[in-house]
């Protein structure tokens, strides 16, 4: 299986984890959360969440609410955990064999770990886009409409020439690449393919979408560009992203949640946890004394 | 001296002089900073000895190993009477070798003349001769190239240099043997073709629909006419191959699928190997599986649902020539879908595929050139084949689509051409040369296209 990589990473990045335990020492009063984790107008909501791979605990006790029409950025130093709870939201992590979930995930008031729910009709419903742009080997074309055929979604070519052009033109690469649809997404720019992937998961209206650190392998320029649109996607979903860097947390982001050694440090307004930090951790972390 | 002894005299003054070449090197810089004012590590001036005592010397020996018998050759039919210098070579070849064998002390072919007596001796003394200024030779060479080598010992000789390029050296002539008798072969059967196609042209050999190898040898001589027209042969090739593709594509490609996919890694762990085990099986063991038991059972079939089928059927050998070949194509879909990166994977999961969506709409189209180049490497060794086939499907060289009929290949014809006592100048014979053309240069377009294909799609991911 192609999962073995994977499992060797989430392995490592909870050993770097139990490593880090014994330097930098959370101290155990930090169990709570400090701050406020509900949003205005919940989409998902995660209570009490505890993840493990094999027998280390990746996550613990995480609740958050994603709300409509804002960005909720997670950040924090690596292996902490924010990416694993991520994915905890589209059920990704059940593709790695020994990640093991606990608690309670809801989207719109539905358990996503429940037994009526179908993994499919909920990747469907939270869409991802991951941090190393992974266009398909399809045309540009095939690759938007690859998501509304698996669903069938619509009826006819027109409506599917529709929903294409409509999730390029939203994720602001229409302009760039109408006149050639036909051609392989892997030709695209590295910020063009990962435009291309968020329309590509626009494409079959999701409700929430997961961002996994999307502009780590990107320049400046296109960087810029990914957060203006994540910006503008905000009015239509409610957005979760992981990222490294604080400036752009700070930019997209209306609330914060800082991660720490597999825990939620710190939720606030994001002008809040940046410039008036509550807990030592978070102010340690922002104003870059690790990390 | 054997040259056997004498070779490990040469590899033991080679040792000598590594220690030699070693020593004088940590000698030169002793109390001037010692090993570090070397331009090499010791070793490598040890080594640029042992090289010099060794190389030049065996060069030598090699060379002359080879040319003593030219050499004396020309020597012994210098000192023949001139009457039977004159004599036509393949008589004197005779002659000579009555010669050499009366010199070595073999049984001789009639009665020994005294001119051969005269010449035996003359050989023997030749001999011995050769071989004492052999030995002196090369042992001489040896030493005064350890001498050179130790006196050019230096801390500024680039030892390390010298001695990787030599290394270098080396490697290249190893590789180019390997491309030389590729060359080789290819040569010899391209000449031996051309002379049978003076006999039969190529035309007819490529497009003639009867195979019947059979040449007369006597003039008065029946029923052997020798008809030369190997289409028989090449549908009978591409009947069985096939047939052995329509098993081993299908169950191959989805053991394949299956393995990288669905299983979990402690079944793939077990699984893999053990469908490798089966290309581990001597083709020949295959073909007493085809013989013994898969075409007796399929004529059994036959004949209890009155369908006729010949014991030796094209059916039986290439539906077991396609269980041989699963591994092929099973092992090798397998990497090329294991290499298709895990993020194309989850990009397909995270927009709510199925597994087996993803499998067939990202992961498959994906790894196709690779599928494709592997299915390709597995139709040429299907074509090349021949243990199964000459077992199992027959000699009749009938001209036929059915797979129940006992057709012959390329391949079986080769093998019955060349088996037993042959006259090497009958088109009979030849035909099997013009055989192994056509298959050599079938297989290695396949497998350029094959290569071709598989580079192409390592390009887009690594």
């Amino acid at each position: 299986m192609k999962t073995d990589k994977l499992q060797q990473a989430g392995n490592s990045s909870v050993e770097t984890e139990s490593k880090k335990t014994k330097t930098t020492v959370p101290g155990p009063g930090s169990k709570r959360t400090v701050g406020n984790i509900k949003a205005a107008d919940p989409v998902m909501s995660a209570t009490d969440v505890n993840v493990y791979y094999g027998d280390k605990q990746a996550i613990r006790n995480i609740s958050l609410e994603i709300g409509k029409n804002e960005v909720v950025a997670m950040i924090g130093p690596s292996g902490c955990g924010k990416s694993t709870f991520l994915r905890c939201f589209n059920r990704m992590n059940d593709t790695i064999e020994i990640c093991r979930v606990e608690g309670d995930i809801r989207l719109d008031n539905e358990d996503i770990y429940g037994k009526d729910m179908d993994v499919v009709l909920l990747r469907a419903r939270v869409g991802m886009v991951f941090q190393k742009p992974n266009p398909f080997p399809k045309s540009i074309y095939e690759n938007v409409a690859y998501g509304p055929r698996i669903h069938g979604l619509t009826a006819n070519r027109t409506e599917l020439d529709e929903v294409v052009q409509t999730s390029l033109e939203k994720a602001g690469l229409w302009e760039e690449v109408k006149d050639r649809l036909d051609q392989p997404g892997t030709g695209l720019s590295g910020g063009q393919q990962q435009r291309l992937c968020i329309a590509r998961a626009i494409a079959v209206s999701p409700d929430v979408i997961l961002m996994d650190e999307p502009c780590s392998a990107l320049d400046p320029i296109a960087t810029a560009r990914i957060e203006d649109l994540i910006d503008e996607l905000r009015k239509n979903y409610a957005i979760a992203i992981v990222t490294h860097s604080m400036q752009q947390a700070a930019r997209v982001s209306q609330r914060t949640a800082y991660f720490h050694m597999g825990e939620l440090i710190e939720v606030g307004a994001t002008e809040q946890v940046f410039t008036n930090p509550r807990t030592k951790l978070t102010e340690d972390y922002i104003t870059g004394r690790f990390g | 001296m054997q040259i056997s002894t004498l070779t490990l005299i040469v590899l033991a003054a080679s040792a000598v002089a590594f220690y030699l070449g070693k020593r004088r090197a940590l000698n030169l810089v002793a109390g001037q900073g010692g090993p570090r004012s070397l331009h090499s590590m010791p070793g490598f001036y040890g080594a640029w000895t042992a090289l010099w005592a060794a190389v030049p010397a065996l060069v030598v020996l090699v060379s002359w190993v080879f040319l003593e018998p030219l050499i004396l050759r020309a020597l012994l039919v210098s000192s023949l009477p001139q009457d039977i210098q004159s004599l036509d070579p393949d008589r004197l070849g005779l002659l000579l070798n009555d010669i050499r064998n009366l010199a070595q002390g073999n049984i001789v072919s009639g009665e020994i003349t005294a001119v051969q007596q005269s010449a035996a001796d003359h050989y023997r003394h030749f001999i011995s001769l050769s071989r004492l200024s052999m030995v002196v030779v090369c042992l001489a060479l040896s030493v005064l190239a350890l001498a050179f080598g130790w006196s050019k010992v230096s801390p500024t000789l680039r030892a390390r240099n010298r001695v990787e390029s030599f290394v270098k050296v080396v490697l290249i002539l190893c590789s180019s043997i390997a491309i030389l008798t590729t060359v080789g072969i290819v040569l010899s059967v391209l000449f031996e073709s051309l002379r049978f196609f003076d006999r039969v042209s190529v035309s007819e050999f490529l497009l003639g629909l009867t195979w019947s190898p059979q040449t007369a040898i006597r003039a008065d001589q029946v029923g052997s006419s020798g008809a030369f027209g190997a289409v028989p042969l090449f549908t009978g090739t591409l009947l069985v191959s096939s047939i052995a593709m329509f098993v081993a594509v299908p169950i191959g490609l989805m053991s394949a699928i299956f393995l990288a996919e669905y299983s979990s890694p402690r079944v793939r762990a077990t699984a893999k190997p053990l469908l490798e085990l089966l290309a581990g099986i001597p083709t020949v063991v295959y073909g007493f599986f085809a013989a013994l038991v898969v075409a007796p059972w399929l004529r059994g079939l036959g004949d209890s649902s009155g369908v006729d089928v010949a014991s030796d059927s094209a059916l039986a050998a290439g539906v077991v020539m396609g269980v041989m070949i699963i591994p092929f194509i099973s092992s090798l879909s397998d990497d090329v879908i294991n290499s298709v990166p895990q993020s194309l994977r989850d990009g397909s999961l995270a927009l709510g595929a199925t597994r087996s969506e993803t499998v067939i709409k990202v992961v498959l189209p994906a790894a196709l050139p690779g599928i494709v180049g592997s299915v390709l490497l597995a139709v040429s060794r299907a074509i090349g084949e021949t243990m199964i086939v000459v077992m199992a499907a027959g000699l009749a060289a009938n001209l036929t689509a059915n797979p129940l009929q006992s057709v012959t290949t390329v391949t079986v014809q080769i093998v019955t051409l060349l088996t037993g006592d042959q006259e090497f100048d009958s088109a009979k014979t030849l035909a099997a040369f013009a055989l192994g053309l056509v298959l050599f240069v079938g297989t290695l377009g396949l497998n350029i296209i094959a290569l071709y294909v598989v580079r192409k799609y390592r390009e887009q991911y690594d």
